[in-house]
């Protein structure tokens, strides 16, 4: 089952990949970054899986349970579902700041299309 | 007071300053370059006085361990710092070389409002923070941090005068390509610990020998992807050049001489400290860097906008500072750390005088411009310095870090003739644009020439000056200090050791020393020289001769959707190269 999520990562994160490079409007480039991105979040989420095993809320552990079984593995893996929120709270900030950029270019071009935004090259 | 308490401080003084500056800037337009200057010239004075326990004397490396959380039987979860030499080294070179710039820029763009004075000291002190940070951090999560925060600074630093539509396009494709750069080094250091349980670098170490399983190359060839983008290696670097265009020339200055080297220090460290057993991993930098050489410097020798030009010039000597480092020889990897000192140092003084000529007369094409050599005596001598310094002219500081690489390169023949290669054409296209720019007649004045100000005339002399003392002051850095920090590079277990150890610990013996007047390295410089002003000649007076070179410039179609599969293909051939 966790080897789905891995597989089910690795094919949002080919889609994102595959908008980046094949589509030329920049609206739908951000998505596709967006995609990416989210497939980095449920790698993590999967990282973290233990079998068996429960949430990692350790202030208020469940009644059958000692100390020693949280230490030993009875909870995922706090550290990487950590790292999840870390990376959903930048990935805001970086999708705000593009789509900004996407704003102003398109108030400057009139238009989203990447091939009409090329005067840098060589 | 502990010397290893105070190693936040660096970080948390710019940091305020960023937050302060906007602020202040509502009391009056020059208060936020006061505050920007007191809180980097403080962040200087705390890290000169731990680089005088690291440099000399008892050599130590110093941990700290934030809200005191130790390590526990060898294992770590908290974040540390640990500054040894080489972080000592960058964090220094960034705090000197941007207090500098941040005096240029803030007096050069004076006349701008309040609002836009505040916001730029703020960008450009989160920036250095985070290069602060990233130079001190021994932890891979925490080194992402200020991977992030350096991106998204720079985000804000390229795309600041948006009046300029050009400045728009390089935000954009800074956007995708770093923030591509950021997935691949965060979802990397995620599998390095779901694989390994470590974020410690030196617990990553230590976790280590033997054959990495397959999931850890896959990480590693991330790891490589995404700081190779930072430090603007090929085929990651179609960001880099882009970027430089548009910006003033300080900020240019900013990301060339120092953001840069964030890549460049996270590769070092990855390559050398942490996977030094991994040696697929030196052979895909060595290609990496000797590419990215050859490549930028022909990229350079073609190209007319002058920043644009010293841009490319930046892609060539990353590369070739990325190859001393993958030689893992102690002269290539000491002439690494002297040469990531002296590329920020003669680097930020060209993009400041490519900046200030631009600024004066609205010119951004070489084939416009001449005769500023009469018109700004200073800028011309500024830029001829820096060209020298690249050159590795005598008593500048280039002579000895190529010196120190090339030697390092010994043992390899064909990295060598490359790196001398790319160091031919980089004298030309820098000989060229000198030529061109400053020294060339001008049959028609300029239409307009803006005064230049004190505050670039400041940065410009300190930055000449600095080229000149380091290069003549060579020998006593190496021993002092480039040599100690590419001692402890090449000593993975004991940085391992003081990182996971609230005691901090101490920096290996170096047996480096550099021989100025050396034969054979006068002789390559020599020859080097001689090449490099015959290539100069011939396509300044055979136009044509630089004619097959137009297919690599053709390669760069200004693409946003090329540029991503160029660094996406990038990323499949590193870790092809790591897997096989």
């Amino acid at each position: 089952m966790i080897v789905g999520n891995y597989l089910a990562a690795a094919v949002l994160f080919c889609l994102g990949l595959a908008c980046v490079l094949g589509r030329r409007n920049l609206i739908k480039i951000v998505m596709g970054l967006s995609l990416m991105e989210s497939s980095t979040y449920l790698l993590l989420v999967s990282l973290a899986y233990r079998n068996k095993a429960t949430a990692p809320v350790l202030a208020d552990r469940p009644g059958h349970t000692s100390e020693r079984d949280l230490v030993h593995g009875n909870v995922a893996d706090p550290v990487l579902q950590n790292f999840c929120i870390t990376a959903v709270v930048i990935g805001v900030a970086v999708t705000a700041v593009f789509l900004t950029v996407v704003v102003r270019v398109a108030q400057h071009y009139r238009s989203t299309d990447a091939d009409d935004i090329r005067e840098l090259r060589g | 007071m502990n010397p290893a308490e105070l190693l936040p401080l660096p970080v948390v003084l710019p940091v305020s300053g960023a937050v302060l500056a906007p602020l202040a800037a509502r009391l009056h337009r020059r208060l936020p370059l006061i505050v920007g200057l007191v809180a980097l010239l403080a962040a200087l004075a705390v890290l000169i006085y731990q680089a005088t326990r690291i440099y000399r004397g008892d050599g130590r490396i110093l941990t700290y361990f934030f809200s005191n959380e130790r390590p526990v039987h060898g294992q770590s979860l908290g974040i540390a710092f640990v500054a040894d030499p080489f972080g000592i080294t960058f964090a220094l070179l960034v705090a000197g070389i941007g207090s500098l710039l941040l005096l240029s820029a803030l007096s050069e763009l004076g006349h701008l409002g309040p609002r836009e004075l505040g916001g730029l000291a703020c960008l450009m002190q989160l920036l250095l923070a985070a290069l602060i940070g990233a130079g001190l951090t021994g932890d891979s999560v925490n080194l992402f941090v200020w991977f992030e925060v350096a991106a998204l600074a720079s985000y804000g630093l390229t795309g600041f005068f948006l009046e300029r539509p050009i400045a728009l396009e390089a935000a954009f494709k800074n956007l995708v390509l770093t923030s591509m750069a950021g997935f691949a080094v965060f979802t990397a250091a995620a599998m390095l610990y779901a694989t390994s349980g470590a974020l410690n670098l030196g617990q990553l170490q230590r976790a280590g020998p033997g054959t990495p399983p397959r999931a850890q190359l896959v990480a590693i060839a991330l790891l490589v992807a995404g700081f190779a983008t930072k430090a603007g290696l090929m085929p990651f670097h179609a960001w880099l050049p882009d970027a430089h265009t548009p910006v003033p020339g300080a900020v240019s200055a900013l990301f060339s001489a120092l953001m840069v080297g964030l890549g460049v220090l996270a590769l070092a460290r990855y390559g050398l400290l942490v996977f030094a057993h991994v040696h697929a991993l030196l052979h895909l930098l060595t290609a990496l860097g000797v590419v990215s050489a050859v490549l930028g410097a022909l990229l350079a020798l073609v190209q007319d906008d002058l920043k644009r030009l010293l841009a490319w010039d930046t892609v060539s000597q990353t590369g070739v500072l990325v190859a001393g480092f993958a030689s893992r020889t102690a002269d290539g990897v000491t002439g690494g750390v002297l040469h990531l000192v002296s590329h920020g140092l003669f680097k930020a003084l060209l993009f400041l005088c490519a900046g200030a000529v631009v600024h004066a007369t609205g010119v951004t094409h070489l084939r416009d411009m001449g005769g500023l050599a009469r018109t700004r005596p200073l800028l011309a001598a500024g830029f001829t310095v820096g060209c020298l310094a690249i050159a590795g002219v005598p008593p500048l500081n280039g002579y000895a870090s190529l010196g120190l690489i090339h030697e390092g390169l010994d043992d390899q023949p064909v990295v060598l003739v490359l790196a001398v290669a790319a160091q031919i054409v980089t004298i030309a296209a820098l000989g060229r644009a000198a030529y061109l720019g400053f020294y060339r007649r001008r049959s028609e004045p300029y239409e307009h020439l803006e005064p230049s100000r004190l505050g670039m005339r400041i940065s410009l002399t300190v930055l000449g000056a600095g080229c000149l003392a380091s290069g003549v002051l060579a020998p006593q850095i190496v021993s002092q200090a480039a040599g100690p920090a590419a001692a402890l590079l090449l000593h993975p277990e004991s940085y391992a050791s003081a990182a996971l150890s609230a005691a901090g610990g101490r920096v290996p013996a170096s047996g480096v020393h550099f021989a100025y007047w050396e034969p054979k390295t006068l002789l390559l410089s020599v020859g080097e020289l001689v090449a490099g002003i015959a290539l100069m000649v011939t396509v300044l007076r055979v136009p044509s001769a630089s004619r097959p070179l137009q297919w690599l410039r053709r390669a760069h179609t200004g693409s946003v959707n090329d540029y991503a599969a160029y660094a996406a293909a990038g990323f499949v051939i590193a870790a092809g190269a790591l897997l096989a």
